[in-house]
């Protein structure tokens, strides 16, 4: 550690946190204040209606339903991901003929722009032209088409879905990374030892891979709660607000409900629960990363 | 290509003779983003650039999607067009917004010598002006294939009852008699809004500004759409315009309702004009008339700068000139119909070859499109609470209880209301 | 390494898994370009094309600007990369070397710029931006992006400057070496593969963004792909043969700069130091 060098670290790290402040932090002060007036269309006038916004969203009941359903999301996109990125990690870290083009291309759903990611599997989606209904009555799994985004609970695990097809290999290469860190030694004296594949998996990797899994968790519960133009581009919040999500309902209130103070207010409440969850994450993953 | 095109004008721009260097600029955003029609537009645009040397318009192409976020903000940041593209429910919002001048004076001007279809204008009436200048139409009707028709020995059906047999008629293993949208998007309000015309209830507002959507006719018309929804593909409740033209496109579905699916069946399926078919959309027995929902696009002029109104005026009249219009229109052969009488028969909307090869279907939607509503700018009675209505497709989200949560239609509608109320405060 | 005849074929299958559930989409999108327009929506597709044609892309390339959209990607995504870095390295550097007063704090506080739904920012950033004149401007979106990947750059790199020995900056800082030295001769050359997951890392965020480019962007020729894409989808018609050609070439430029430097973001991250 380097001594404490007089201003020299806030120099290096300035740059990057006045500029975060501008860009993110501004805006969001703005939004702060938007939240304590009631102006509705951009650009109209408000007045200042203190926290009588935020009294009314706690009682509405779509707002409840909005954060039930981004909680939803989030648990779930964590677990199929996880799983996902998990089992491509483990084989990616193994030694086979073609390995190499394997890491560098599974990514090749997540250097996709989102766009196009939702106009592709629209179109598989669909029952005209789509591939994914045929392959399944093929398979025998099932024996009349499926109207995906048609009933709430279908188009809430095709979306999930989707947006895991995008997301895991990337979340698989930062595991990986997180696994070639482990060194084979320790594996080694385990098989000496008489250890079966379970066994190693258990008392060697899990145990270290660990600390990388807990972080990535953390982010990525922030990064799919965000989660808005999948969501939107392919269902809008339907069908019947089966979809429906906080950021949706954000950006619904804000552009086709035209109440933007609303909308603000949505926001920071949101704001506020995810901060909380991540100061609580971070202060709990520093203290888990302490005892090692 | 329109790069290179512009980059020519440009050139060419700078070599004007210098008295002509204080042109007025005009930006106008429109929607209508497909390429081909992009390149239709400009094609116009640099016709009139050159016949109109001082002044020089330049296009925008936007996205639905976006328009609604980024119009108000761009106008409130002061970075605005100063033409804009509309919709009547989207011109209620630029208007709230202080946007917007009347310019009933000019529309008149226009009527008089073009003959505007009235419900267009009465669209953009209200509050004491008239907010944009109609300029094209479309209007729904009900499209099939004459010879599956013939073979399954169904007629062409003009009320509800007997559309339900022929559907059922039409229906087999991996053909759907009908193809009706659910979606809580803006097709399906259409297409509901097209069955509430056609059913005694067409107004959502009475005379005093109250919602009435909750009245029997509506629950009648729900209930009738519901049924003829069964008989749709599972996809249904997520579809868009474009997935009910492919459906019927690949002979999937037997009836749809669309704007229309000439350049589609033109393009992806047979292309035989002698067996596309379109009708009237059928209506409640017991009516009289077959209506429609109609959308009479329109352009605002959102500049403030007399100048620039001023050219703007002129760039709307030259469009609007038969010799023009015809081109215009045509950006989308089929799509896109005349608001005016003499654009109806304009030589240059008639001499496009797709417009030649679909003319009879083109002249019945062009009747179709004389019945033609919008729900809340129906005869003169428009208020401005219809376009958060509009924008958050609660028609749609109504269907949507009853086809997906399966709620009891009556329950549905009258949520609906409250809900229409909820958002127009 | 030796495998049981049985984990083998356990692989084999997750292998395989794993390259349909990637590789089937894409597939079904090539083929599907160059299919004539009844055989794309025809009710039972077919995996081998019955038909070739290549009218979707000339359509595309003819009547858009997609050549125009491209560079604009390849400008955004490039300067946004560039800036991310030139900002993240010394920061990341000072989070994990230097003890200074707020440290921890400041660094948490830095994650938690992502704990918030990005769509609140849009409306005030625009009312920003139309001041600075920043709307309508590519520099606008390269400093959205940048802001964007900046926490997650500099939390990555901070772990890759963690995994460097000590000796090695203590045998410098002995030799009486400043920071900067430091960072340049030793630090970076040393972490140059984690350097290059984080300029990826910023380069496809940037590349894939939509919300805020399709927002901020007034003009046609300064979109980029991804807002340039949404716009052929068409509102009244879908053609879907245009659309999948649209996406064909919206993904060829990434997976073409992927080709050649792919194997560094992978490199990067399993090697990301030395060990």
């Amino acid at each position: 550690m380097l001594r404490e060098s007089g201003i020299l670290p806030f120099l290096l790290v300035a740059p990057a946190l006045l500029f975060l402040a501008a860009i993110l932090g501004w805006p969001l002060v703005s939004a702060l204040l938007l939240s304590l007036q009631n102006i509705t269309i951009i650009g109209s006038e408000g007045r200042w209606v203190g926290l009588s916004n935020y009294q009314a969203i706690l009682g509405n009941p779509g707002f409840w339903k909005a954060a039930g359903l981004s909680a939803v999301w989030v648990v779930a996109n964590a677990v199929v991901q996880t799983a996902l990125a998990l089992a491509a990690a483990l084989v990616l870290n193994q030694r086979f003929p073609g390995v190499r083009v394997a890491r560098t291309w599974i990514v090749l759903s997540w250097i996709v722009p989102t766009v196009v990611v939702v106009m592709i599997w629209r179109w598989l989606f669909s029952t005209s032209g789509g591939m994914v209904n045929p392959l399944l009555m093929s398979l025998g799994i099932i024996d009349r088409p499926i109207g995906f985004f048609g009933r709430p609970w279908t188009a809430m695990g095709t979306l999930i879905f989707i947006n895991s097809w995008r997301w895991f290999p990337f979340l698989a290469l930062m595991m990986l990374a997180g696994l070639t860190r482990i060194p084979d030694e320790l594996f080694e004296a385990a098989r000496i030892d008489g250890a079966g594949a379970f066994q190693r998996f258990r008392r060697i990797t899990w145990p270290l891979l660990t600390p990388t899994l807990l972080v990535l968790a953390v982010v990525g519960t922030l990064l799919s709660f965000n989660v808005f133009d999948i969501i939107w581009l392919l269902t809008a919040g339907g069908p019947s607000g089966g979809t429906r999500t906080l950021p949706v309902m954000i950006y619904e209130t804000a552009f086709k409900g035209y109440r933007l103070s609303e909308a603000a207010t949505i926001s920071v409440m949101a704001t506020l629960l995810l901060m909380t969850f991540a100061v609580l994450a971070t202060r709990w993953l520093a203290r888990e990363a302490d005892e090692r | 290509m329109k790069s290179l095109l512009r980059g020519l004008l440009a050139g060419a721009a700078l070599l004007a003779p210098l008295a002509h260097a204080d042109a007025v600029e005009l930006t106008l955003w429109h929607m209508e983003q497909p390429p081909h029609r992009v390149q239709r537009i400009q094609e116009l645009i640099d016709a009139f650039n050159e016949t109109h040397p001082d002044i020089t318009v330049k296009q925008e192409p936007q996205n639905w999607g976006e328009i609604y976020a980024k119009a108000p903000a761009a106008v409130a940041a002061g970075a605005g067009p100063d033409l804009l593209f509309a919709i009547p429910d989207f011109t209620p919002i630029m208007k709230g917004i202080g946007a917007l001048e009347s310019v009933e004076d000019f529309v008149n001007e226009l009527d008089a010598k073009h003959d505007f279809i009235d419900s267009a204008v009465q669209s953009y009436s209200y509050d004491g002006g008239v907010w944009a200048v109609p300029l094209y139409n479309m209007a729904m009707s009900m499209w099939y294939r004459k010879s599956v028709f013939e073979e399954a020995g169904v007629k062409v059906p003009e009320t509800w009852s007997e559309w339900k047999e022929a559907a059922e008629k039409l229906s087999s293993d991996n053909v759907y008699g009908v193809g009706l949208p659910a979606n809580k998007q803006l097709y399906t309000d259409q297409t509901v809004y097209s069955f509430m015309v056609n059913g005694g209830a067409s107004e959502i507002f009475a005379e005093d500004g109250t919602l009435r959507f909750n009245n029997p006719e509506t629950v009648a018309a729900y209930e009738a759409y519901a049924e003829l929804q069964k008989m749709s593909p599972p996809d249904s409740p997520s579809w868009t315009w474009g997935e009910a033209e492919a459906c019927f496109a690949s002979r999937s579905c037997g009836t749809i309702l669309q704007f229309t699916v000439i350049s589609t069946y033109d393009t992806q399926a047979e292309g035989d004009p002698d067996d596309l078919g379109v009708a009237p959309i059928p209506y409640k027995e017991g009516q009289t008339q077959h209506n429609t929902i109609s959308y009479a696009n329109a352009v605002m002029i959102l500049s403030k700068d007399d100048a620039k109104r001023e050219a703007a005026k002129t760039f709307i009249s030259w469009l609007l000139e038969p010799e023009n219009y015809g081109k215009f229109l045509n950006m989308e052969p089929g799509l896109f119909l005349p608001i005016t009488a003499d654009g109806a028969e304009a030589e240059s909307f008639w001499n496009d070859p797709l417009a030649q090869k679909y003319k009879s279907q083109i002249e019945t939607m062009i009747e179709n499109s004389k019945n033609g509503m919008l729900f809340g700018f129906t005869s003169g009675r428009t208020f401005p609470s219809i376009a958060p209505i509009s924008a958050q497709n609660i028609i749609a989200e109504t269907l949507q209880r009853i086809v997906v949560d399966g709620q009891d239609p009556a329950q549905a509608v009258a949520a609906g209301e409250d809900r229409m109320r909820e958002v127009a405060k | 390494m030796n495998r049981t005849p049985a984990w083998n074929i356990v692989l084999g299958v997750v292998v395989g898994f794993f390259t349909l559930l990637i590789g089937l989409p894409f597939w079904w999108v090539v083929t599907g370009s160059i299919k004539a327009p009844q055989e794309i929506i025809a009710r039972t597709p077919t995996f081998f094309p019955h038909s070739f044609t290549l009218q979707h892309f000339d359509k595309l390339l003819s009547s858009s600007d997609y050549p125009v959209y491209l560079a604009n990607s390849l400008i955004i995504a490039s300067a946004s990369t560039v800036i991310t870095l030139l900002l993240a390295v010394p920061a990341a550097y000072a989070f994990f070397r230097m003890r200074f007063f707020g440290r921890e704090t400041l660094y948490r506080a830095i994650l938690l710029a992502y704990a918030f739904p990005s769509i609140v920012v849009l409306i005030p950033l625009f009312g920003m931006f139309v001041r600075l004149g920043l709307v309508d401007t590519l520099l606008g979106l390269v400093v959205v992006n940048a802001a964007f990947a900046l926490p997650f750059s500099i939390w990555m790199l901070r772990s890759f400057f963690a995994s460097v020995p000590k000796e090695i900056e203590e045998a410098a800082i002995m030799d009486g070496a400043g920071v900067f030295v430091i960072l340049r001769r030793i630090m970076i050359p040393l972490i140059a593969p984690g350097l290059a997951s984080v300029a990826i890392f910023a380069f496809v965020m940037a590349w894939t963004e939509y919300v805020f480019a399709s927002v901020l962007i007034i003009s046609d020729v300064k979109r980029p792909i991804p807002v340039g894409f949404a716009g052929i989808i068409g509102q009244y018609q879908i053609d879907w043969g245009l659309l999948l050609s649209g996406s064909v070439l919206a993904i060829l430029p990434v997976v073409v700069l992927f080709g050649l430097v792919g194997r560094w973001f992978v490199r990067g991250l399993t090697e990301g130091a030395v060990k």
